[in-house]
């Protein structure tokens, strides 16, 4: 278990943050000192709960925080040769960074089809018919539903929607926040599998943000913990699975004592005060 | 009743009514993509008209040259506003987005009656003031003209929001962050749908000056205008060409009826009477959006 | 130096409570009040009658509109015609032979009472839709004023006012009705400063900030809009009659069209909605002698280089010198 993680830039990392700081409106510091690494080609998850700073991170680095009022105060992102923190949002999806962000957030109002017309803005006509069909291809479900109104697909259409419109922007890094969410268990486990299939087939690096440890460390090799706005812990997913710590926290207890006990015990456990 | 009179009035009107709804296109598209109801619309009517009698007399340009140039100089004018007064107030209370389009409606309007004066001046855009016969009804061949453009502007919006940009549009008009996190523009998204307004009121202006003639009173529009789009729908263009046939229709009856009653200009009355009735029933109008909810 | 406390630190309720709690305030609101009244013996005739006068009551105007737009957080697009009632009603009570005294409080009521209204409307749509609501009340009101005979004395006509008495004393010279409208205008002042420490201000801040978070906590915040709307109206409407009895001494629709309900709303803009700290903002009812283009951008260059008006900037430069030389000090 490492407290401070100071990740020394690998050749192979396609995004390493280095230590940075978020600040919403001038004031609230949203996160203090993230650093991570994403393998080329690798999976990584960032766990946490609710509020941590999670979806913060993913927003700092794909330049979505202006639409809120927040900005990187301080610290690195480094994508590729890129360092990030002065490009806009677009410019950085057209380098490669794809969010999908939490709560699926399709198009309402247009079909699935419109979707993903939409989201390859950037690229050009001929890009858009192959990739369209390579997102076809990954759900097919999508194509039967392609010309209803996104907005009346269900939970887990949305999100494979939300993810192939990701795609569509042919990224090199895919950044899901809580694929997860309000999903029913074997949709969390056929979308995880296409997650951990497109990682495979396109050489597509991931970096998974998700409260339900369980399911994201069964598919990443690597995990972050992330508590108050810091990353408390960085380990292979494996290690993370059996640490007790991680056990009590994040995948459900392993004895069950009595509430008080378990109160004083996180008090106790607490990384950081 | 003389019915072949309440036929007449009524098929006037609906054609006056689709000459509102140009008005109306302008604030509906620049609503749908950015959520800044555009108050500023009737001066920006007002505006255009001036702009192509500014070419046509000042420059001396053929009617229709002076009609393109001044659309390619609104073009600019709304990406120019949309830049320097608006883009600024996103995600700004609601109260200073109106503010602001209400101060850009001072500004044109003051702006104009500084630089053109007050007298009102014809503009001959070579429609014939000869009576349109349709069987025993009388129609105004303006009001059938600004009729036919309107319709006309709306089947190529219609076909334009089927195109990848017009996709696009719909896209940033639905969720804006999903438009960033995909690399859409959503900022010259909205640049675009000003620029597009600001033609459509380049539009209105010509058509409703050669029936009523350039002056100020053409920003009077405005009313009419908000009116149609309200009840509408804020964020529907078909909804704003059925609610401008709709209002033009009651319009002209009732204002034929009402006029003798109320001693004239009753017509600005039903128009408010409109809009506050739309908003207390059925503040989303006709065709608003609902928000989707899947059940 | 003129700012000499290093933050401000209270110790004790009754001083945070206070209508200033920087003596620096009250000394400047002392002053400008000192001037308020030598102005009479300090300025010409012309200045007093046509600059400053149609200031104070324009004030006084801002600021009851203020109530509904910066306490109430609600829109009125329409406060010219409200203002408008008040001063036909008033005109018209006391050409029936009501003392004038009266007679503003007539035009108060029943500009109240219609007022009201507007809260209806607030009670079912708020942003937008009441904006654009209230916009067409004032149309209809507009229309009513003008198309009906037994108001507004026939289709463009001018109805004249009387001349103001107040207690039986007739009011003509400009120092006089300047001084009647320096009355009103700190009379309602007063009332807005006060507003801060009183349950209604307080009630209203809460239904401005989230109306149904306000219900759940207990305050019934139909009411309180209906509140707001009628003391606002009745502001408006005294105001309006005033501004009839002492500037224009006549009265057609056309002086309480839509275009000054937006010059009111503009000035409220320019002063700073919600901050009524400075009631005598003198700068701004120049707004009422501006060329319309100049004051067109003066409320687009205010929302975009300070939104919360000249009350901020007048907040930023004391909270600046509270503490100066020591910048880094927070207040």
């Amino acid at each position: 278990m490492m407290t401070e993680t100071s990740p020394k830039p690998t050749k192979s990392a396609v995004l390493s943050l280095n230590n940075i700081e978020v600040v919403y409106d001038h004031v609230s510091l949203a996160i203090k000192g993230v650093s991570l690494e994403v393998p080329d080609g690798g999976m990584v998850a960032l766990l946490g709960a609710n509020g941590a700073g999670k979806s913060t991170s993913l927003k700092a680095i794909s330049g979505l925080l202006v639409a809120e009022r927040g900005e990187v105060r301080r610290g690195d992102i480094q994508f590729l040769d890129h360092n990030l923190r002065s490009l806009s949002p677009q410019r950085r999806v057209e380098l490669g960074i794809a969010h999908v962000l939490e709560g699926r957030r399709v198009f309402e109002h247009l079909t699935p089809d419109e979707n993903l017309i939409a989201a390859s803005a950037i690229r050009s006509r001929h890009d858009m018919i192959r990739n369209k069909d390579k997102v076809y291809t990954y759900f097919p479900r999508l194509y039967e539903r392609r010309f209803s109104a996104a907005g009346y697909l269900s939970g887990g259409e949305q999100q494979m929607l939300a993810i192939g419109r990701a795609l569509m922007t042919q990224p090199k890094l895919l950044m899901l926040d809580e694929p997860s969410l309000g999903l029913a268990p074997f949709l969390v486990a056929e979308i995880f599998q296409i997650i951990s299939q497109i990682n495979r087939e396109e050489g597509l690096s991931v970096l998974l943000v998700e409260q339900n440890a369980i399911a994201a460390l069964e598919i990443v090799s690597h995990g972050y913990l992330i508590e108050s706005g810091r990353i408390v812990m960085h380990d292979t997913a494996q290690a993370l699975k059996s640490n007790p710590d991680i056990q009590e926290f994040y995948l459900g207890g392993a004895q069950a004592k009595n509430f008080h006990d378990i109160k004083h015990y996180r008090r106790r456990k607490r990384w950081l005060t | 009743m003389d019915w072949a009179l309440l036929a007449e009035t009524g098929i006037n009107g609906s054609l006056i009514g689709l000459m509102y709804s140009l008005v109306a296109m302008g604030i509906v598209l620049i609503y749908k993509s950015s959520s800044v109801p555009n108050l500023a619309q009737g001066s920006m009517t007002m505006l255009g008209a001036y702009i192509v009698l500014a070419y046509s007399s000042r420059f001396g340009a053929p009617i229709w040259l002076a009609i393109v140039l001044a659309t390619l100089s609104m073009f600019g004018i709304g990406i120019a506003i949309e830049r320097i007064a608006l883009r600024r107030l996103a995600g700004r209370p609601i109260i200073m987005i109106l503010m602001m389009t209400l101060g850009l409606e001072i500004l044109l309007r003051a702006g104009s009656l500084t630089i053109w004066g007050a007298t009102g001046r014809p503009m001959p855009i070579g429609i014939s003031d000869d009576p349109l016969f349709l069987g025993a009804l009388l129609i105004n061949r303006a009001y059938a003209a600004g009729a036919a453009v309107a319709i006309v502007i709306f089947g190529l919006f219609a076909l334009f929001f089927r195109t990848r940009m017009g996709v696009v549009l719909r896209a940033i008009s639905d969720d804006y962050t999903a438009a960033w996190s995909v690399g859409i523009s959503v900022e010259r998204g909205v640049a675009l749908s000003w620029a597009m307004a600001s033609v459509v009121a380049t539009v209105a202006g010509v058509l409703w000056a050669s029936v009523q003639g350039v002056d100020q009173s053409l920003a009077h529009l405005l009313l009419k205008g908000v009116t149609v789009a309200v009840l509408g729908g804020m964020d529907s263009l078909g909804g704003a060409l059925l609610a401008g046939l709709l209002l033009g229709i009651v319009e002209g009856i009732a204002g034929s009826y009402l006029d003798p009653l109320l001693g004239g200009a009753s017509r600005d009355l039903v128009d408010a009477a409109m809009l506050i009735v739309t908003i207390m029933l059925r503040p989303h109008g006709l065709f608003g959006r609902h928000d989707i909810e899947r059940i | 130096m003129f700012f000499r406390q290093a933050g401000v630190y209270h110790t004790n309720y009754v001083a945070d409570r206070a209508l200033f709690p920087v003596a620096a305030d009250r000394w400047i609101i002392a002053m400008i009040l000192a001037l308020g009244v030598a102005a009479p013996f300090l300025f010409s005739s012309l200045y007093l009658s046509s600059y400053l006068l149609p200031w104070l009551v324009w004030t006084a105007g801002a600021l009851g509109l203020n109530l509904i737009l910066g306490w109430a957080g609600q829109f009125h697009l329409g406060y010219a015609a409200i203002m408008g009632i008040g001063a036909y009603a008033t005109v018209h009570a006391n050409r029936f032979g009501v003392p004038w005294e009266f007679s503003i409080v007539i035009g108060g009521v029943s500009a109240a009472v219609i007022g009201s209204c507007f809260a209806f409307a607030a009670l079912r749509v708020k942003g937008l839709y009441l904006a654009l609501s209230t916009l067409a009340l004032q149309f209809v009101m507009d229309w009513t004023i003008s198309h009906v005979p037994a108001i507004s004395g026939g289709t463009q006509a001018t109805l004249q006012a009387p001349d103001i008495r107040v207690l039986g004393q007739p009011i003509v010279s400009d120092a006089g009705l300047y001084y009647v409208a320096l009355v009103w205008c700190v009379l309602v002042t007063l009332f807005m400063l006060n507003l801060r420490r009183t349950a209604l201000g307080r009630a209203l801040v809460a239904v401005r900030e989230k109306d149904f978070a306000a219900a759940v906590i207990g305050v019934n915040s139909f009411y309180f809009k209906l509140v707001a709307f009628s003391t606002s109206s009745f502001i408006g409407g005294v105001s309006g009659a005033i501004l009839i009895g002492t500037f224009y001494h006549a009265v057609t629709p056309e002086q309480f069209s839509v275009d000054v309900s937006i010059q009111v709303l503009a000035m409220v803009i320019v002063i700073s909605w919600g901050a009524a700290r400075f009631g005598f903002s003198l700068s701004i009812e120049a707004l009422a002698h501006l060329p319309q283009a100049l004051y067109g951008a003066l409320i687009i260059s205010f929302l975009l280089v300070e939104p919360l008006g000249l009350g901020k900037i007048y907040k930023n430069v004391r909270d600046y010198l509270l503490v100066w030389p020591f910048g880094y000090v927070k207040k």
